[in-house]
């Protein structure tokens, strides 16, 4: 779970290129790509929406609207009137702040460039108590990085109200409720700030045994070879294009460097200075699988069998993941 | 009293991960030119034109289609673009179709065309992230874009509540073999952007999770392209194949429906694929189908999820609900089993370039249908959140 910061942008600053252009050559011809952008800003209007979001950012409430007709509650309310009851009339009621999943949630692990920093997060639909709709928000476990299974069809969450609210769908978020406390349930307008966020502590590795320091100076040569391999393929090394990255492995019976440089990728045997992130796992045959394809970096990370010290730096894990797959793709052309 | 309506002529361009040395223009010119030389006629022969583009972002302008009415030598003429979603290339089928039929027009050209990767995210120095952002401002803008919505997240909801319902079905072991099945057809479309990217079902389990449930290798891949069809009336029709020696694919069934978009109680049920049931069935009642395990023998199928593929087979009847996982398990699917499905590798190997995608599966299905002399197709579209829009064509070869 990301904390939304004050500072920031409409457009995240980090977002934004310089002006300019480059020529690139294509069977023989050039051809001119540009930075570019489409952008426009807005004062935006809610509307007929403004008391839904005013309650959640002010008073931290959820409004649903009820048809006069059917009583149908919907949440939110995004009607005035009831499109089933020939238009009836809708009117503003108060839902309460935990609900049961409608269907088992998604889980985002490669997200949109605007959302990369927050993944990977869960969105499903709430139906909060009271309401007959399901509300779209987002589900964070408050015991690290969301995984399949944790939440699914029918588990009871609890709305969350983030500290810095703007008035946005984006001021609430859920997590499941056998993660709080019975007061934090009960609480109205639970906040974000309330809760114990599990934090972020790099795993410890025990030393390492005969067999196990065998391992390692055996991974680590796979990986070694693995590396030269993707840095021989014209594919593997457009993967990393325009990238630059430092990362330590550390692991049992061992540490390591490898290091990212626009187009470039090589292992190096030593404690880097200041690296970009830590990777951390027990068994190096875990990213050695990864590297050559037997599995997925990502899953590992996943499934806590690679740990990675910046959640944001799964951006890094997905092009090794992918230099991966190019090599696969290129030793079968 | 509607008329009849047949497709005389289609082309595609070869679909790519990036065109870098043509734009949109020139796409849709390609498409265009080769679409009219296969039917053997003149441009100035064709009365209309139905544009199939998705995005606005995408080709970084507001009105995409205006200077294409020039450059592909419609000008003069009506011309109308149609955005629906994932679905926009079947929806524009089904607009020309209403219009010919109506007797509008004697002739109409299809034209779908995308440019999705000229996008570029700064951040992470690749495209992919911006591409699915600039789909993602697709998403409800009150309620859901500022929550991380995205198309492969708001598709994942409708597959979670599927396999809640079916616990039982779309087992991953299958889900993989249906992607490496693809991955086989594809090899024959040489206008594929993965034409010779063969992958096994376990490489598709070793592929990471990008949005849970989907693999990468389960997923449609955005491409940049266009595809093109030139439909004519039914004496229209039979003069032009008379000309050209090629017979004549009839359009004899259309259906759409847009579901809702919020869930929950009278809304969205999230378990189904309404719309892919209800596009389906009103197709196939125009065309007369009553039974269409019996009658469909391609399908041609907008498969941006091989979940959602199966899950859509189960709605389109070909397989039960809940039973999806028959289609390999039952070798429905498999080669020389009962349907054809996705010849061309469909979206996940052929590639997605949004408003031709579903030109190019009919522009499939027709070629299919002659050249293995077979009677009966599907082409299919869908789109928006939660798999909320559907349009359906059957296609039948005398």
């Amino acid at each position: 779970m990301t904390a939304r910061k004050a500072s920031a942008k409409v457009i995240p600053t980090e977002a934004i290129p310089e002006p300019g252009s480059r020529t690139v050559a294509m069977d023989g011809k050039d051809y001119l790509v540009t930075n570019d952008a489409m952008f426009t800003f807005y004062q935006r209007s809610k509307g007929e929406l403004s008391p839904y979001f005013i309650a959640l950012r002010d008073e931290k409430r959820i409004l649903g609207c009820k048809c006069t007709r059917c009583g149908l509650v919907r949440v939110p309310p995004f009607l005035t009137h009831c499109p089933d009851c020939e238009f009836a009339a809708t009117e503003l009621v108060e839902v309460q702040q935990v609900g049961v999943m409608n269907s088992t949630p998604p889980i985002t692990y490669f997200a949109t460039s605007l959302f990369q920093r927050m993944a990977p997060f869960g969105r499903g639909r709430v139906i909060l108590n009271g309401a007959d709709t399901a509300l779209s928000v987002n589900v964070y476990t408050t015991t690290g990085i969301l995984v399949p299974g944790l939440v699914r069809k029918g588990a009871e969450v609890k709305v969350v109200f983030r500290d810095d609210r703007i008035g946005e769908s984006s001021d609430i978020f859920c997590v499941p409720t056998c993660e709080l406390t019975p007061e934090q349930v009960e609480k109205k307008g639970l906040q974000e700030s309330d809760i114990n966020w599990e934090a972020a502590v790099i795993p410890q590795l025990p030393k390492a045994s005969k067999e196990q320091a065998a391992v390692y100076e055996g991974s680590v040569k796979e990986i070694a070879s693995v590396i030269e391999e993707m840095n021989r393929t014209e594919r593997a090394k457009q993967d990393i294009a325009d990238w630059k990255r430092d990362i330590q492995v550390k692991t049992i019976g061992g540490e390591f460097g490898i290091l990212i440089n626009d187009g470039d990728i090589r292992l190096r045997q030593e404690r880097l200075t200041s690296p970009d992130f830590v990777m951390v796992c027990e068994d190096l045959r875990v990213l050695l699988d990864g590297l050559a394809y037997r599995g997925s970096l990502t899953d590992a990370v996943i499934m806590k069998k690679l740990w990675i010290s910046k959640n944001q730096e799964f951006v890094t894990i997905f092009k090794l993941d992918r230099m991966a797959r190019s090599l696969v793709r290129t030793s079968k052309r | 009293m509607t008329r009849r309506v047949g497709i005389v002529g289609a082309a595609v361009t070869p679909f790519r991960g990036k065109w870098l040395e043509k734009t949109y223009y020139e796409l849709a010119q390609m498409a265009t030119r080769e679409a009219v030389k296969d039917a053997g006629i003149s441009i100035g022969e064709v009365d209309a034109v139905f544009y199939g583009i998705y995005n606005d972002i995408f080709e970084r302008t507001c009105i995409p289609e205006h200077p294409l009415q020039g450059i592909c030598g419609m000008q003069d003429k009506f011309g109308i673009r149609i955005s629906n979603g994932g679905a926009t290339g079947a929806y524009t089928m089904s607009a020309a179709h209403a219009y010919i039929a109506a007797g509008r027009f004697k002739t109409a050209l299809v034209l779908g065309v995308e440019k999705a990767t000229d996008c570029y995210d700064f951040q992470s120095m690749s495209a992919t992230p911006e591409v699915i952002k600039t789909i993602a401002w697709s998403g409800d803008s009150f309620f859901e874009q500022q929550i991380g919505w995205s198309a492969s997240d708001s598709y994942a909801e409708v597959v979670l509540a599927y396999m809640d319902e079916h616990p039982g079905d779309l087992k991953p072991e299958v889900t993989a073999q249906v992607s490496s099945l693809l991955s086989q057809h594809v090899r024959s479309n040489p206008y594929a952007q993965r034409q010779f990217d063969q992958v096994t079902p376990q490489e598709v389990l070793n592929s990471r999770l990008v949005v849970y449930p989907f693999r990468e290798l389960e997923i449609c891949v955005y491409s940049e392209g266009a595809a093109a069809l030139i439909f004519a009336e039914e004496e229209t029709a039979k003069a032009i194949a008379r000309n050209t020696g090629k017979p004549v694919v009839w359009i004899t069934g259309v259906g759409e429906a847009n579901e809702h978009s919020f869930a929950g109680k009278n809304q969205k049920v999230m378990s189904r694929i309404m719309s892919d049931y209800y596009g389906a069935h009103r197709a196939y009642e125009m065309a007369g189908i009553k039974d269409p395990a019996k009658a469909i023998e391609v399908v041609e199928l907008h498969d941006a999820f091989v979940h959602q593929l199966e899950i859509s087979c189960a709605e389109f009847g070909l397989v039960p609900l809940g039973r999806a996982d028959a289609l390999i398990e039952e070798g429905l699917m498999t080669p020389g089993g009962k349907y054809l499905v996705n010849p061309c590798g469909g979206l996940i190997y052929c590639g997605h370039a949004v408003g031709a995608s579903n030109i190019m599966s009919a522009w499939s299905a027709r070629n299919e249908l002659i050249n293995r002399k077979l009677k009966t197709a599907l082409v299919h579209g869908t789109g928006s959140t939660v798999a909320q829009y559907t349009a359906c064509l059957v296609l039948e070869h005398d």
